[in-house]
């Protein structure tokens, strides 16, 4: 079969509100991760428009979307993607060191974050020290580093077991009654579940039926 | 940038630390090419400035080594002596002598006379010069060399007999009293030389009634300058040659240096080629294990230009480190390759293959520099065209 391109999402219109909790599930394949990239100004889309709290970031340069990603979005991956040369809350003053934020201030933020996660002791342990639920927490620290209004998860919980994904789950509960706005995607129905809003995919539109 | 660039780099502490010293290797080498480019030319320059003298004058134009006799050198020297411009003049004659080494084995030598000046090419260790107004006996200076070969000292006499190359003549031996010792700057480390008085080489060499002379080695006054005095020499005597030391070294730049300067152009050249080539693979092989965690830091909001930065920074700390250690390299590498090439014949001691000037430093910086930002190249070109979402895509599916 000759290669062609894919199309991942189509004929699709969503609108988040500041505040909500939504998950956006549906089978391997469904364009539900190539949405929440959409989402996340990582990927842009072929037609139609995105736009974040009013402003089309289609007509944005790289250091523009950079910048929103950096200061209004959070983003949560599955395989965690901490800095391994580098400790957890070093991992967590990364990305405020990029917006400039200063030593003094990026060190009351970092040891904040790692508190709310519940890792306040492990703050100086490299990410090989740490379990994958640890190291999870830790990558939610540091999508909370800028204090984003906006947090994406793309399979938080996949690479992590039952018990520990619904820690995860929970933790992003706490974040969003913090008054963050949440969009995980995942393949796991008992987390969708959790969600106050669920958004099910198929063939990369969203089944109206399924969800709720 | 500069302390996350050094712990991604120190992640993979071997591969570090074999590029710092591939750096190392490749910046020694190319350090000494650098210093051999131009250290013939640098370390003749000082020699010939060595003794003072600023202008040579010879009768045809040819190298010195060819020997063309400059006949009447009295009258040249009268006339160049009389010159505003100059502030002194010397005229040199060089010969062979042979004399019986303590076994008794005939021992040849370069016999050196030079006229009454002010200056003398030559500097006087032990003892004084040879004085033409000093006694019945001639006098002679000798080399540390001979001195040491033949025991000599001071006040002490040595029989030469003529071997001056003009024509075959047995001339009868004269008796010299060594009066000093000397260095002579133009001496190879095994050279056995003695210098006397224009009058007295001339009997040792059977040419008593000759006016002749192989070069006039001449100073300019001060404030004037050498090409003041050159030029005031060819208006006065144009069937003279004279050149300021400057333009000796320039005909020799053209044409005996040359070999050097294309030898040392082609292996920096090389050497930078595998900097290149070795620092390009590393970073390259670093990126593409890297892509994930790249994009990842992409998403989280680093701008392109950010993660490139961060790419270049790697490469200059390691070609930086690399070039630092290179240095000390280089320097012992230069001395053992200045030991290799002094084994050559005829060369002279003082001479210096591989002479240091700080312009070097600067020049193998840059080269450095510039190899450091075109080895970033191609990792650069990978990171700024890295599809952030299909990267994180590809890597949760495998």
């Amino acid at each position: 079969m000759p290669a062609g391109p894919v199309v991942a999402v189509r004929d699709l219109s969503l609108r988040i509100e500041p505040g909500e909790f939504v998950s956006i599930c549906g089978p391997s394949g469904c364009g539900k991760s190539t949405l929440l990239h959409i989402l996340g100004c990582v990927d842009t889309p072929t037609e139609g428009r995105l736009l974040v709290e009013g402003a089309d970031v289609g007509t944005l340069g790289d250091a523009e979307r950079s910048a929103i990603r950096l200061s209004r979005i959070g983003f949560v991956f599955q395989r965690f993607f901490l800095l391994p040369m580098l400790t957890a809350a070093e991992n967590v003053e990364l990305p405020q060191a990029e917006a400039g934020a200063p030593r003094d201030q990026r060190r009351r933020r970092t040891a904040e974050l790692l508190d709310y996660v519940g890792l306040g002791r492990r703050a100086h342990h490299r990410p090989s020290q740490l379990s994958g639920g640890e190291a999870q927490r830790v990558a939610i620290a540091r999508a909370l580093a800028n204090r984003p209004r906006l947090l994406l998860a793309d399979e938080p919980t996949g690479e992590l077991d039952q018990a520990t994904g619904q820690q995860i789950v929970g933790l992003f509960e706490r974040v969003h009654a913090d008054g963050t706005t949440v969009v995980v995607v995942t393949h796991d129905l008992a987390i969708a579940a959790r969600t106050p809003r669920m958004l099910a995919m198929r063939d990369g539109r969203i089944d109206e039926e399924a969800s709720r | 940038m500069w302390t996350f660039a050094l712990r991604s780099l120190a992640r993979q502490p071997g591969r570090a630390i074999l590029g710092v010293l591939g750096v190392a290797a490749v910046g020694a080498l190319l350090f000494d090419m650098l210093l051999l480019s131009r250290g013939l030319l640098v370390s003749f320059r000082a020699l010939l400035d060595s003794a003072g003298f600023d202008v040579r004058v010879i009768a045809a134009d040819v190298t010195v080594a060819a020997r063309p006799r400059l006949d009447g050198s009295a009258s040249a020297v009268a006339a160049i002596r009389s010159l505003p411009e100059v502030e002194d003049v010397v005229p040199l004659a060089f010969g062979g002598a042979r004399t019986d080494g303590r076994d008794g084995a005939p021992l040849e030598l370069f016999l050196l006379g030079a006229g009454p000046a002010r200056r003398q090419p030559w500097i006087i260790l032990q003892g004084r010069a040879p004085d033409p107004a000093a006694g019945a006996a001639p006098e002679l200076i000798v080399n540390r060399n001979l001195a040491d070969r033949l025991g000599l000292h001071d006040g002490q006499e040595l029989i030469l007999r003529g071997d001056c190359g003009h024509e075959p003549a047995a001339t009868p031996p004269v008796r010299f009293r060594v009066t000093g010792r000397a260095s002579f700057p133009f001496d190879d480390p095994r050279a056995l030389t003695a210098a006397t008085t224009m009058d007295e080489l001339r009997r040792v060499c059977g040419t008593e009634d000759g006016d002749d002379a192989d070069i006039l080695l001449v100073a300019s006054r001060e404030g004037q300058g050498p090409m003041a005095a050159v030029q005031a020499i060819r208006a006065r005597r144009p069937d003279l040659h004279a050149y300021s030391n400057e333009e000796v070294v320039a005909r020799f730049q053209q044409v005996g240096f040359s070999y050097f300067r294309q030898i040392s152009t082609v292996l920096s050249s090389i050497t930078l080629f595998f900097g290149f080539l070795l620092i390009t693979v590393l970073l390259t092989v670093s990126v593409n294990q890297r892509f994930a965690e790249i994009a990842a830091l992409r998403a989280l909001g680093f701008t392109r230009r950010r993660v490139i930065l961060d790419v270049l920074a790697q490469s200059v700390i390691l070609v930086g480190a690399g070039g630092l250690v290179s240095l000390p390299l280089g320097f012992l590498l230069a001395r053992r390759l200045e030991a290799i090439l002094h084994a050559m014949p005829e060369i002279p001691a003082a001479m210096r293959f591989f002479a240091f000037e700080p312009r070097a430093l600067g020049v193998h910086a840059l080269l450095l520099m510039v190899t450091a930002v075109l080895a970033a190249a191609y990792p650069m070109r990978l990171v700024a065209r890295l599809p952030i979402a299909a990267t994180l895509r590809t890597e949760v599916v495998t």
